[in-house]
């Protein structure tokens, strides 16, 4: 059966035409844009007073799109959505209030500079968070504390800018309503016109936003969220990926603010305010989380809700009937409203797929396919020169200095706690060092971090397999791909090389979380086999395999030793010796001994240190 | 500068740091230690204050109508957490959801059940002159209790065999099951704990802040900031955190102006986080 | 037949296979978001057989600012239910249409454009907040329909089809602040919420201070997030004024007066405010806390006249409570009889002619005093009242000043004459214009 891998989706190549490729690959952006398109004529059809409070909705749907984007997808949890919308706001309101007169039309100043201001915010935040590596929570909570400065500051905040005034806690009054058309057909839109031209714009940016999500850049976001290490060790830059994704979500949150500008005439700190902020992770739980549409199901709801409790049919007890609505709703539906939809139909489709796995063993190709993988050209040395890692009180490599070349495999052994883990994520740039040197490639890379050392050839495969668990078998090797090839064409055909060497070419659709532990570790060996790396550190690869396994593998390693350097940590001398590797011995964090297996085997001092024997082994 | 001044400055800027403490312990519990997100934190506060505020009028003494506020909201804490809680220990973030919806309720509730305004206590505390200036004695006893109120969770959490059971359910639940302990009833009773914190300090802050729906809300925004920033030792992170920021702002509250105070409070919070992404008890040696 | 074999027929035809196959996830989301939109979309309007006159009312019955909404929107129903029994309005009558704006700011819009649109009231009365009044000023203004605004407030909203009932800032300070002045000496400091009406009221009160030989001796400004007082008390102290003028919003700022009388301070510093009681908030303070602060509103609830003695008694019959009124109720009873009045005298609900009629001058005798609504401010012309906190949580009236003009607002803003101003004046405003 040939398969043909595009994009990390496999398809059967006995298929026709390329243009019907295309149109099924978009198939879901095309009826998207139909109901879009269907919604916004429906507008027109809508009582005018419910078409007004509708466009409300909508706009809060955009504002948890901008979540939805940043918490759904890249799995930060941003409480300064309103901030940037707020932003937003005011500033394309003062952008229309003063330039409107110019061309009659209001959105196409608000807009632009609604998303701008929002944008850049977003930016100024956004490099805090991800360039100062913050942990999620941190990150949340400053997102959080940035609203909460701004919402004190624009009570008291008083500005003229050209004709608009921001009257502090009084706001921005006498904004313009909804104008499109220029010059003499410039006119204020209805409030069926304006509910219809909210649905274009709203739509418009989810279409965006959906397109972006299954662009390799929508799939990285979604390896940082799988697995934000693995995502660095495959050589991706993961701080730019959420940054600049932070700063999307910044821009679709001002655009909303600019809207809400208009559709309310009047803007106060009130936008900023803490409840506020918080109504808009509840409008992405409701509809469900990183459906990017579930926003604007949950905004409709919640805000419907209340608009329909509010109008006096509870007998005042709004909140009431919406705090009990809402722990039913988490009670007894799992994901939000779209998600729980979903998940009932994704049942069946899950049962496809474990049908159509075939039974049987793994075949691999042979091994020396791997030559057309191999890294071409460059010199895959990795150096440590005398390094020293130290942890508050213990200090797990103590002045190392070793020289991997490539053309050998080296096997580093030692007893527990020898240092070897914390040897090689010094090697990785997980671990700064202390003291010492690493040079890859020639070049000192001692400050680099693990994403540039990966780029420039270094590949790890850690000791529990490192794979995005909800992505297919086959969109793990294709982002690793991606990264080393830099072109989707090339990637595809080295992961259709790959998958049959590691064995897995019969399992590309399932998702990487359902295979067995034996067959992650493969996968985990195939990311790194994409990313042609010219030194390889391999933690314990053997780990869980068969007999028949490691036999693969270590010819596998044997083979990649010829064009790199291949560095395997091991506790298994039977596997060990198979490599046929210069040996390496650990001990306390120095090195101790090296040599052939044969050798060490035969020296006393090492068999003390593996068996606690009294002479070779310091009390310290 | 007048040394009465300087006195008051800074015995204010404890006393005020104590208040935010004190209302942020069962966060700090809650949040810090279980990793459960409680939005409604600020409504078993206001539980508590109530809960207190009907005892006295009931003529009980007012040491003991905070116990009583104590129990109430520990046990509508346990209440909540095995009807709601519980099932969301896997989904961690649908209880934030979950618990919005609590704290709309309740605050609902306590609006139709005990109207919008609540006659408040009914007797005050004396005053202390510091020089020139005049506090509150209930302020200054308000300090003896934060701290004795943190030792005495510090000792309860890492000292007794319920501490010790609290943390590893919390840590691993997982394992603990593995190896015997019923972390579902740990559970239960670490989330009762916390909600019990919060209806002390409702409770012991009645004397400065009344009895209202709504009173819990302007706590709640900085307990959060502070239980964050504290980092992984939950307890020993919020008195430094809550007790530094609570100071600063207060004593910048004091030269300058309030707005002030309040901007000092979130720019160091931002300040803080940059500096420690991890928070400020990362590289603690201190158990808890 | 197996578990998964079962439930995924169960799935296929429950579905309908056919669609769903095709569907993708991102289509199925969006599938999902139609079907549960559409039916909201189209959800029928209820239909009612009379044709009353309706009106709308807009106040916060949930939320934090509920104590207000709810005596708002109580005296709304009593003051309609009242002008029913008397025979309604030109032989129709009169209909509420109630909406809640849960203390959220878009609220507002969305229900004053619903009510304009779907329900075509006659009047609205909304509204507690300025930023709320701000944002129906303009939608009232577009549909010309007169909209009243019951609450004390800053001061200096003027708009052709905007009517306020409620005491501006310069009404009750200029009364407030010369009293205290004189009762209690020539140093005061301000403690002030973080937002207009404590800003404006600030300027204020440095007018008035100034122009009684005063001195403002130092001014503390609060964010609404504010727990911790013992900086604004360590500043009063360090001041060392006669008097506080405190003006506290929230439940929060009500702990201020708490801590104040908790750190001994009421033995030698007075306590004043135009705002405080307008709340309730006394019902929530300690007895000692609350005793002897002085307040200037427009409505004590132990005030002694045939019409609040009628007034009162009505409303305990309808909604059983005995708690205290606040201002605010009388402020919207008042507004609903005024624009009852107008519609009797011009004979007809079209709003050009209720306005004129509304400007013409009319006065009433109501539950605080008499009261005129000065036709080319659109402001009240009424009693403020000099009331001190007593033991039993409530206010004993020490003076009462009637006829108090709204100097401010009668100076900068002219309707009659002006008829597009659409303006909300501030004291800076003032301090141009003098």
């Amino acid at each position: 059966m040939s398969t043909q891998v595009s994009g990390g989706e496999v398809t059967d190549l006995s298929l026709p035409r390329r243009k019907r490729d295309a149109f099924l690959a978009h198939r879901g952006i095309w009826m998207a844009l139909l109901l879009v398109g269907a919604l916004a004529a429906a507008a027109s059809y809508v009582d005018s007073y419910l078409a007004y409070v509708a466009t409300s909705w909508v706009i809060f749907g955009l504002l948890g799109l901008s979540l939805d984007l940043i918490w759904g997808r890249a799995g930060v949890l941003s409480l300064g959505q309103t901030a940037f919308f707020g932003i937003g706001g005011y500033l394309g309101s003062v952008a229309a209030i003063n330039l409107a007169p110019l061309t009659g039309n209001t959105l196409i100043w608000s807009g632009p500079v609604g998303s701008l201001a929002g944008a850049c915010i977003a930016g100024l935040v956004g490099w805090l968070i991800f360039f100062g590596r913050m942990a999620a929570l941190q990150a949340t909570i400053l997102t959080y504390t940035v609203t909460l400065i701004i919402w004190t500051s624009a009570v008291s905040f008083h500005a003229t800018v050209g004709v608009a005034v921001i009257g502090g806690d009084n706001g921005l009054a006498e904004i313009p309503p909804f104008v499109v058309g220029f010059g003499n057909a410039a006119a204020p839109l209805s409030p069926n016109g304006m509910l219809a031209c909210t649905i274009l714009i709203a739509g418009g940016a989810y279409l965006l936003s959906a397109s972006l999500m299954r662009s390799p850049f929508g799939l990285l976001v979604d390896c940082v969220r799988l697995n934000a290490e693995k995502t660095e060790l495959l050589g991706y830059d993961t701080r730019k990926i959420q940054f600049w994704l932070f700063v999307l979500a910044g821009g679709i949150a001002g655009l909303a603010g600019a809207l809400f500008g208009h559709w309310a005439n009047y803007l106060t700190p009130s936008v900023f305010s803490v409840q506020e902020c918080l109504l808009v992770p509840i409008y992405v739980l409701v509809g469900g989380r990183g459906t990017l549409a579930g926003p604007f199901v949950g905004a409709l709801l919640v805000g419907g809700l209340s608009f329909w409790l509010g109008g006096g049919v509870i007998g005042g007890q709004t909140t009431l009937v919406m705090g009990l609505g809402l722990m039913v709703l988490v009670l007894f539906v799992d994901g939000g409203v779209i998600g729980a939809a979903t998940s009932l139909v994704a049942k069946g489709n899950r049962l496809r797929a474990v049908g159509t796995e075939t039974e049987g063993e793994h075949r691999h190709s042979p091994v020396t396919a791997l030559k057309s993988i191999a890294r071409q050209g460059s010199d895959g040395s990795l150096e440590a020169r005398a390094i020293v890692r130290r942890f508050g009180g213990i200090t797990p490599v103590n002045g190392v200095s070793l020289t991997f070349q490539p053309g050998r495999v080296y096997c580093l052994i030692g007893p527990n706690g020898a240092g070897k883990s914390t040897f090689l994520r010094c090697c990785m740039g997980s671990h700064s060092l202390s003291e010492g040197e690493i040079m890859l490639a020639g070049k000192r890379a001692t400050t680099w971090k693990t994403f540039e050392r990966a780029r420039a050839g270094l590949g790890v495969k850690m000791q529990t397999p490192q794979i995005f668990d909800e992505l297919s078998v086959a969109q793990n090797l294709w982002v690793a791909a991606y990264q080393a090839e830099h072109d989707r064409r090339a990637a595809d055909r080295k992961v259709a090389a790959v998958l049959t060497t590691i064995g897995l070419a019969a399992r590309t659709k399932l998702r990487a979380g359902e295979l067995s532990h034996g067959q992650q570790q493969w996968l985990d060996i195939g990311m790194v086999l994409c990313m042609s790396p010219a030194v390889i550190m391999l933690d314990e690869p053997a780990a869980g395999m068969t007999a028949v396994e490691r036999g693969v593998l270590a010819s596998m390693i044997r083979e990649l030793a010829s064009s790199a350097a291949v560095i395997v940590v091991e506790h298994d001398m039977d596997f060990v010796r198979s490599l046929d590797a210069e040996t390496i011995v650990l001990h306390q964090g120095e090195l101790f001994a090296r040599g052939s297996i044969e050798e060490l085997r035969r020296n006393e001092a090492v068999l003390d240190v593996y068996l606690g024997r009294r002479r070779h082994v310091r009390t310290a | 500068m007048q040394v009465d001044l300087v006195g008051i400055t800074l015995i204010s800027a404890v006393a005020s740091a104590s208040v935010l403490l004190i209302a942020t312990l069962g966060l700090a519990v809650v949040f810090g230690l279980m990793g459960v997100i409680n939005l409604a934190h600020g409504e078993f506060i206001m539980l508590g204050a109530y809960a207190a505020l009907l005892s006295t009028r009931a003529g009980l003494p007012f040491w003991a109508a905070i116990v009583v506020a104590v129990i109430l909201t520990a046990a509508f804490g346990a209440v909540v957490e095995v009807l709601l809680i519980r099932r969301l220990y896997s989904r961690i973030l649908d209880t934030m959801l979950a618990t919005w919806g609590v704290s709309l309720v309740l605050y609902q509730a306590a609006v139709v059940v005990f109207g919008a305004v609540t006659p408040g206590l009914g007797f005050s505390f004396p005053s202390v002159n510091i020089g020139a200036y005049g506090i509150s004695a209930y302020l200054l006893a308000l300090i003896a209790v934060a701290a004795l109120l943190t030792a005495a969770l510090y000792f309860l959490l890492t000292r007794t065999s319920y501490g010790v059971l609290a943390r590893a359910a919390v840590q691993d639940p997982q394992m603990s099951a593995a190896i015997g302990i019923d972390a579902a009833r740990i559970n239960t009773a670490t989330f009762a704990l916390g909600c019990g914190l919060a209806g002390f300090a409702g409770a012991v802050l009645l004397p400065v802040v009344p009895a209202t729906p709504g009173m819990g809300f302007a706590f709640v925004v900085k307990a959060f900031l502070g239980v964050v920033i504290a980092g992984p030792l939950a307890l020993s992170g919020t008195v430094m955190a809550t007790g530094l920021l609570g100071a600063l702002a207060n004593i910048t509250a004091s030269v300058w102006s309030a707005v002030f105070g309040d901007l000092l409070f979130f720019g160091a919070t931002i300040a803080l986080l940059w500096l420690f992404p991890q928070g400020i008890s990362q590289r603690w040696r201190l158990k808890l | 037949m197996s578990f998964e074999r079962k439930s995924e027929l169960v799935v296929r035809a429950t579905l309908r296979d056919g669609i769903w196959r095709m569907a993708s996830g991102l289509r199925k989301n969006l599938i999902c978001a139609a079907l549960i939109g559409a039916p909201l979309l189209t959800a029928p309007l209820p239909a009612w057989a009379d044709n009353p006159i309706k009106i709308g009312s807009i106040f916060d019955l949930t939320g934090d600012l509920n104590i207000y909404g709810i005596q708002q929107s109580r005296a709304l129903h009593l003051a309609v239910e009242k002008i029913n029994e008397d025979g309604g309005l030109l032989g129709r009558k009169v209909e509420i249409v109630e909406s809640d704006a849960q203390s959220q700011q878009a609220k507002y819009t969305q229900y004053a454009n619903t009510l304009l649109m779907r329900d075509r009231i006659s009047a609205l009365f909304a509204g507690l907040t300025s930023s709320a009044r701000e944002a129906i000023r303009p939608i009232a203004r577009r549909a010309n329909i007169p909209y009243f605004y019951s609450s004390l407030y800053e001061g200096g909203a003027c708009d052709k089809q905007t009517f306020v009932t409620g005491p501006s800032a310069s009404q009750q300070l200029g009364v407030l602040i010369p009293w205290a002045i004189k009762t209690y000496g020539r140093r005061l400091f301000v403690m002030a919420p973080d937002y207009n009406f404590g800003t404006i009221s600030t300027e204020w009160i440095r007018k008035y201070a100034a122009d009684n030989q005063a001195e403002v001796v130092g001014t503390d400004i609060l964010p609404l997030t504010a727990t911790d007082y013992l900086p604004t008390i360590q500043k009063i102290q360090m001041a060392k004024p006669d008097f506080v003028v405190a003006l506290p919003v929230g439940a929060n700022q009500t702990g201020f007066l708490e801590q104040f009388t908790a750190a001994g301070l009421k033995q030698k510093i007075a306590l004043v405010s135009t705002n405080y009681g307008s709340g309730n908030q006394q019902i929530a303070l300690s007895v000692d806390a609350a005793r002897g602060i002085v307040v200037s509103p427009e409505y004590v609830s132990s005030a002694k006249n045939p019409q609040n003695e009628a007034f009162k008694r009505a409303w305990q019959a309808k909604f059983r409570t005995t708690d205290p009124i606040i201002g605010e109720a009388v402020d919207v009873w008042n507004a609903a009889f005024l624009w009852a009045l107008a519609v009797k005298k011009a004979g007809t609900i079209d709003s050009d002619k209720v306005i004129a009629a509304l400007e013409s001058g009319l006065s009433l005798d109501s539950p605080s005093g008499a009261i005129t609504l000065d036709g080319r401010s659109h402001h009240l012309v009424q009693s403020i009242f000099i009331a001190i906190g007593n033991d039993k949580r409530d206010f004993d009236i020490i003076e009462t000043h009637d006829r108090v003009a709204p100097a401010f607002e009668q100076k900068v803003c002219d309707l009659i004459a002006q008829p597009q101003l659409a303006k909300h004046f501030t004291s800076l405003d003032d301090a141009k214009s003098r």
